[in-house]
C-alpha cells in the first residue's frame, strides 16, 4: 500500500472523508503547501511510515485509506509542536485526532498498531461489566492480536500487588450505562455523534 | 615643460594597508615634470577634491594623476573636479593602484615598488595628453518602436504622450501581440481585450504616432540621435487608405479553410482575413500564399465585391526610410513547442510527450484561445480532438523551462501564475471537471501573486502535485500522465481528457537577425542583453537603443509595461537635448598620410569609417581617404592597431602615449 502507484481521478479521491476530517478537526488539509516544518520538529516522525506532512499530503489527495493502513496516527503523541510551529494555521494533532475518531469504522484500518483493538476490547468491558475487568481485557487482547505470550510474567507480579483481580464484579448500575452505550449508537446511526 | 600634480589615495585602507602610499608620493615627487605630490586618505570625498582642486590653482598644475581605484570607477568623478578647476578633463589620468596593486598583493614592499611603477608610467603618459574638445551630435526627437504587443504599444504612447513622433513597427497585420490572444489575466482576472483594446485604439488616434503594420525592418544605418532606418513595407493586396473595414471580402472569400494563427491554429479564417475582429488597424490582409487568386490566377471575388475598390492584387512590397534618433525594441517572445526540432537547433523536443502528436495535449496559448469569449470556441473548454468537454485535466508546468538537458536551464516566470489561472478559468467553465496540476516549483513573486496561486488551490479545487510527468500517451480517447508525487514518494497515474502544457517563453524568431541589424548583442537564447542586469537595466550596451518587454527575458504584463514606460522614460531623456555630448575619445585620420587601403572601415564594428574625397581648388580628386565619423565611433582602437600606414590615431590613447608608458617602465 505504501510504495503502490496511485491512480487519481475524481473516483479514487475520497473527498467527502476529507471533508470530514475538515468539519471534525476545524481546519483545511488544502491550505497546507507541503513545506514540511510539522515533520521537522515532530518528536515521532521516525517511527512512522507517513510523517506529518505527507499525512496532510494524502489527505489533499482524498487518500485516507493509505494512512489508516499505517501506523502514524497511532503514534502521535499530540504533543501539537506541528500545529504550534505550522505558518499555515494547519491544525495537525486536531487532524490526527479526526482520524483516530474516523478510523473506528473505517475499512481496512491499521492491524500494525493494536490501539483500535484495545480501545474497542476497553469498551466492551465498560458495556458488560460496567467496570474493567483487566484480566479479561488482556487475556482477549492477547488472543486477538495474536500475540499469546505478551507480558504473561508481568501477570504474577500484578496479582501479588493486588492490582489484578481473577474474578471480576460487576457494576450495579449496569442498566443505567447500558443506556448510554444505546444512546451513543443511535446518535451514530443518525450521523449526529461518530 | 609640464606641471603635474600626483595625488594618492589611501582609499581608506584598502591601498594604504599593502601600499606606502607616503613613499610612493615621495618618490614620484622627484620625478621631472612632476610639481606637486601628495596623499590623502579618501581622494574621491569632497574635502579630497577640494584638494585636487585647490592644488591646481595654487600649483598652477597643468596636469594631473590620480592615483587611486579603477578609472571605470572614479574616471569621471576626478575628471569633473579637474574641468571645474579650470583644467581640460581629458588631462587628468588615473593610476589604477587599488584593483592592479594593493588588491592583488600582500607583500607592502614589492607592492609599494609596483605602485610607483604604475604611477610613474601614467605620469609619463600624461604629459602626452592632448586638450580635447567634448564632442556634440545632434538629436533627431523622434524614436521608432519595434514590435506593436504590450510593450510597444506603452512606449509608444508614452513617447507620443510627451511630444515626440514615434514610428511604430508591426510584423503582423494587427498591432496587439500576444496579449491580445489572453483570455484574461493574473492576478486579477480582469479580461484581457478589455484592457488591451483601448490602448490599440490609442495608437491608432494619436497624432503623434505612425504606425506601420505588416512591416519588418530591414536595415538600421547611424547611430544614437540619429539612426537611419529602413522599413519594408510587405504587400498587403489591400489599400489602406481606400478599406473602410466593411469586412465584406471576408465573408465573401471562398478559401475559409486555414488555420488561424492567432486562435493557435484551432480555429479557421479565410484567405483575406483581419487576425481578430479587434484588430488594429481594421485593415485585411491577403495572405498570399493561400489564396486561389495568387495561387491559380482565378477568383478575385474579394475584389470584385469591396464597394470602394481596395483590393489590389497588384500591390508591392515597398521600402520607406524614416530618420529617428532612438530606438525601443519590444518584440516579444514566442512559445517553445514540444514537436520534434530541426537538425542542428540546440533546443530539443518531448519525445516523452508524443512530440506534439497526441491531440489533445495542447500548449498554455491554446488553453487562453479556448477559454477567451472571442477565441474558436466561444469560450467554452472543448479539447480539440472531438470537442468534447474535459472532465478531467492535466496541467504540467516547466516544459521546455529549467529543463538543461532540453537545451534552456533558465526559468520562464509566467508559467507558475498562468496555471494557476488556467485552474481557475477551467473551475469557472466546467464545474463539475477537476483540474490537476503537476508542478516542481511554485513561483510566484509578485503583489498579490502568492496568494493568487494559494486561491487556485484552496478555493477553487485545483488539485497540486509536486513531482514532473514522465511520460504521456493515447489510451483510447483518454492521455494517460504518467507522474510521480514527490511528496508523498509514489507514482502517479491520471488518466485525463486533455492536458496543458505549460511551455517556455522564447525569444521571438528572427530575434538574432534583427539584433544583427540593429548591432545589439544577445545572449545564447537570443535574448537581447541589457548593458548592465541592474543598473542600466532597459538600455542595450549600444548607445540610444533601448528593450522593452520580454525580448530581454521572460516577462509578465506588469513588469513588461513598467519596463516600456521606462525605456520611453530614457528616450525622453535622450531628447531632453537638442545636442547631445559624449566622449572625445575617438579615432582620427591622419589624411596626408592616409593611402585609402580602408582596411580600417574593413575592421571597424560600428560603421565609423567613411570614405572621403580630398580635393583641390581646382576641384580635382587628389586622393580619397579613410574619415572616422565622431558620432559613430565607439573608441575601440582597432583601426588603430590595423592600419598598415599607422595614420589612425585614438584620441586619448595614442601610440605616443602608450610608448611613453612603456618607456617609464
Amino acid at each position: 500500500m505504501k510504495k503502490k502507484k496511485m491512480i487519481i481521478s475524481q473516483e479514487t479521491m475520497d473527498i467527502d472523508f476529507v471533508r470530514k476530517v475538515e468539519a471534525l478537526s476545524d481546519t483545511s488539509v488544502r491550505r497546507c503547501f507541503q513545506c514540511g516544518k510539522c515533520s521537522a520538529g515532530c518528536p515521532m516522525a521516525t517511527f512512522m511510515e507517513h510523517p506529518p506532512n505527507r499525512v496532510v499530503r494524502l489527505l489533499q489527495l482524498g487518500q485516507w485509506q493509505r494512512i489508516l493502513a499505517g501506523r502514524s496516527i497511532w503514534y502521535c503523541a499530540s504533543c501539537e509542536t506541528c500545529s504550534t510551529r505550522c505558518p499555515n494555521k494547519v491544525h495537525l494533532a486536531s487532524i490526527m485526532d479526526a482520524l483516530r475518531k474516523l478510523s473506528w469504522d473505517a475499512e481496512g484500518a491499521s492491524k500494525e498498531s493494536y490501539v483500535q483493538l484495545a480501545n474497542k476490547l476497553f469498551l466492551q468491558n465498560i458495556r458488560t461489566y460496567g467496570r474493567q475487568y483487566e484480566m479479561r481485557l488482556a487475556a482477549v487482547f492477547n488472543v486477538k492480536s495474536g500475540q499469546f505470550l505478551k507480558d504473561l510474567m508481568l501477570g504474577p507480579k500484578l496479582l501479588a500487588k493486588g492490582k489484578l483481580k481473577m474474578f471480576h464484579s460487576k457494576n450495579k448500575n449496569l442498566s443505567e450505562i447500558e443506556k448510554i452505550f444505546t444512546r451513543i449508537e443511535e446518535m451514530r446511526k443518525k450521523g449526529e455523534a461518530l | 615643460m609640464s606641471r603635474i600634480g600626483v595625488f594618492i589615495c589611501h582609499c581608506g585602507e584598502n591601498i594604504s594597508r599593502t601600499v606606502d602610499v607616503e613613499r610612493v608620493a615621495q618618490e614620484i615627487g622627484r620625478l621631472p615634470g612632476v610639481s606637486f605630490s601628495t596623499d590623502y586618505k579618501y581622494m574621491c570625498s569632497d574635502p579630497g577634491q577640494n584638494l585636487l582642486k585647490n592644488a591646481i590653482k595654487e600649483q598652477k598644475l597643468t596636469h594631473v594623476v590620480v592615483a587611486a581605484c579603477s578609472p571605470r570607477m572614479h574616471e569621471k568623478t576626478f575628471r569633473k573636479a579637474v574641468e571645474a578647476a579650470g583644467l581640460n578633463p581629458f588631462l587628468c589620468e588615473m593610476a589604477n593602484i587599488r584593483e592592479h596593486c594593493s588588491w592583488v598583493h600582500e607583500n607592502r614592499e614589492e607592492a609599494t615598488v609596483k605602485a610607483i611603477d604604475i604611477v610613474g608610467m601614467m605620469v609619463e603618459r600624461v604629459k602626452k595628453n592632448r586638450v580635447l574638445p567634448t564632442i556634440t551630435v545632434p538629436v533627431t526627437k523622434r524614436s521608432l518602436v519595434i514590435g506593436g504587443g504590450i510593450a510597444g504599444i506603452q512606449a509608444a504612447l508614452d513617447i507620443a504622450d510627451c511630444g515626440h513622433e514615434v514610428i511604430l513597427v508591426e510584423r503582423e497585420p494587427s498591432i496587439g501581440g500576444h496579449m491580445a490572444q489572453l483570455s484574461e489575466t493574473f492576478p486579477t482576472l480582469d479580461c484581457s481585450q478589455c484592457i488591451m483594446t483601448p490602448k490599440m485604439v490609442d495608437v491608432a488616434n494619436h497624432p503623434k504616432i505612425k504606425l506601420y503594420t505588416y512591416s519588418e525592418i530591414e536595415r538600421v544605418e547611424g547611430y544614437i540621435g540619429n539612426f537611419q532606418v529602413t522599413i519594408k513595407k510587405k504587400a498587403r493586396s489591400v489599400d489602406e487608405d481606400k478599406c473602410t473595414g466593411c469586412g465584406v471580402c471576408i465573408t465573401k472569400c471562398p478559401q475559409k479553410k486555414i488555420p488561424n494563427k492567432f486562435d493557435c491554429n484551432i480555429g479557421l479564417r479565410s484567405a483575406i482575413y483581419v487576425p481578430f475582429p479587434q484588430a488594429v488597424p481594421n485593415t485585411p490582409v491577403i495572405d498570399r500564399d493561400n489564396c486561389t487568386k495568387f495561387k491559380t490566377g482565378k477568383c478575385g471575388v474579394c475584389q470584385k465585391v469591396c464597394g470602394p475598390g481596395a483590393v489590389d492584387f497588384e500591390q508591392q512590397d515597398t521600402l520607406i526610410v524614416e530618420a529617428v534618433g532612438a530606438i525601443v525594441v519590444a518584440t516579444g517572445f514566442d512559445l517553445y513547442t514540444i514537436d520534434e526540432k530541426p537538425k542542428g537547433s540546440p533546443i530539443k523536443g518531448y519525445g516523452e510527450f508524443g512530440h506534439g502528436k497526441i491531440p489533445d495535449v495542447i500548449d498554455g496559448m491554446t488553453f487562453e484561445r479556448l477559454a477567451s469569449a472571442s477565441g474558436p470556441t466561444g469560450g467554452k473548454i472543448l479539447r480539440p480532438s472531438d470537442g468534447k468537454e474535459p472532465k478531467q485535466i492535466v496541467f504540467i508546468q516547466c516544459i521546455g523551462s529549467r529543463a538543461r538537458e532540453k537545451g534552456i536551464s533558465y526559468c520562464s516566470k509566467v508559467c507558475c501564475m498562468y496555471t494557476a489561472k488556467h485552474t481557475m478559468l477551467y473551475h469557472h467553465k466546467v464545474h463539475d471537471g477537476q483540474a490537476y496540476v503537476f508542478f516542481m516549483d511554485a513561483r510566484t513573486p509578485g503583489k498579490s501573486y502568492d496568494e493568487f496561486w494559494r486561491r487556485s488551490i484552496e478555493e477553487e479545487e485545483a488539485v497540486y502535485i509536486r513531482g514532473m510527468v514522465s511520460r504521456l500517451y493515447q489510451k483510447g480517447d483518454k492521455v494517460v500522465v504518467m507522474g510521480s508525487d514527490i511528496a508523498v514518494g509514489v507514482q502517479v497515474e491520471i488518466e485525463a481528457d486533455m492536458v496543458v502544457l505549460a511551455t517556455a517563453i522564447q525569444p521571438q524568431k528572427g530575434a538574432d537577425s534583427l539584433a544583427q541589424k540593429l548591432g545589439i548583442s544577445y545572449d545564447k537564447y537570443n535574448f537581447y542583453s541589457e548593458a548592465h542586469a541592474k543598473l542600466r537595466p532597459v538600455e542595450c550596451a549600444t548607445a540610444g537603443i533601448y528593450l522593452a518587454g520580454a525580448c530581454q527575458g521572460p516577462k509578465d504584463i506588469p513588469e513588461t509595461v513598467s519596463q516600456a514606460s521606462a525605456a520611453a522614460a530614457k528616450v525622453m531623456t535622450l531628447f531632453s537635448k537638442d545636442q547631445l555630448e559624449r566622449e572625445p575619445i575617438v579615432a582620427r585620420v591622419r589624411e596626408f598620410g592616409c593611402v585609402g587601403c580602408f582596411a580600417c572601415k574593413k575592421v571597424c564594428a560600428y560603421g565609423a569609417v567613411e570614405e572621403k574625397e580630398i580635393r583641390d581648388r581646382q576641384g580635382n580628386l587628389v586622393k580619397t581617404v579613410a574619415f572616422v565619423n565622431p558620432g559613430v565611433c565607439a573608441g575601440c582602437g582597432t583601426c588603430q592597431a590595423t592600419c598598415p600606414s599607422k595614420c589612425v590615431e585614438l584620441d586619448g590613447y595614442t601610440d605616443e602615449q602608450v610608448i611613453a608608458m612603456i618607456e617609464a617602465l
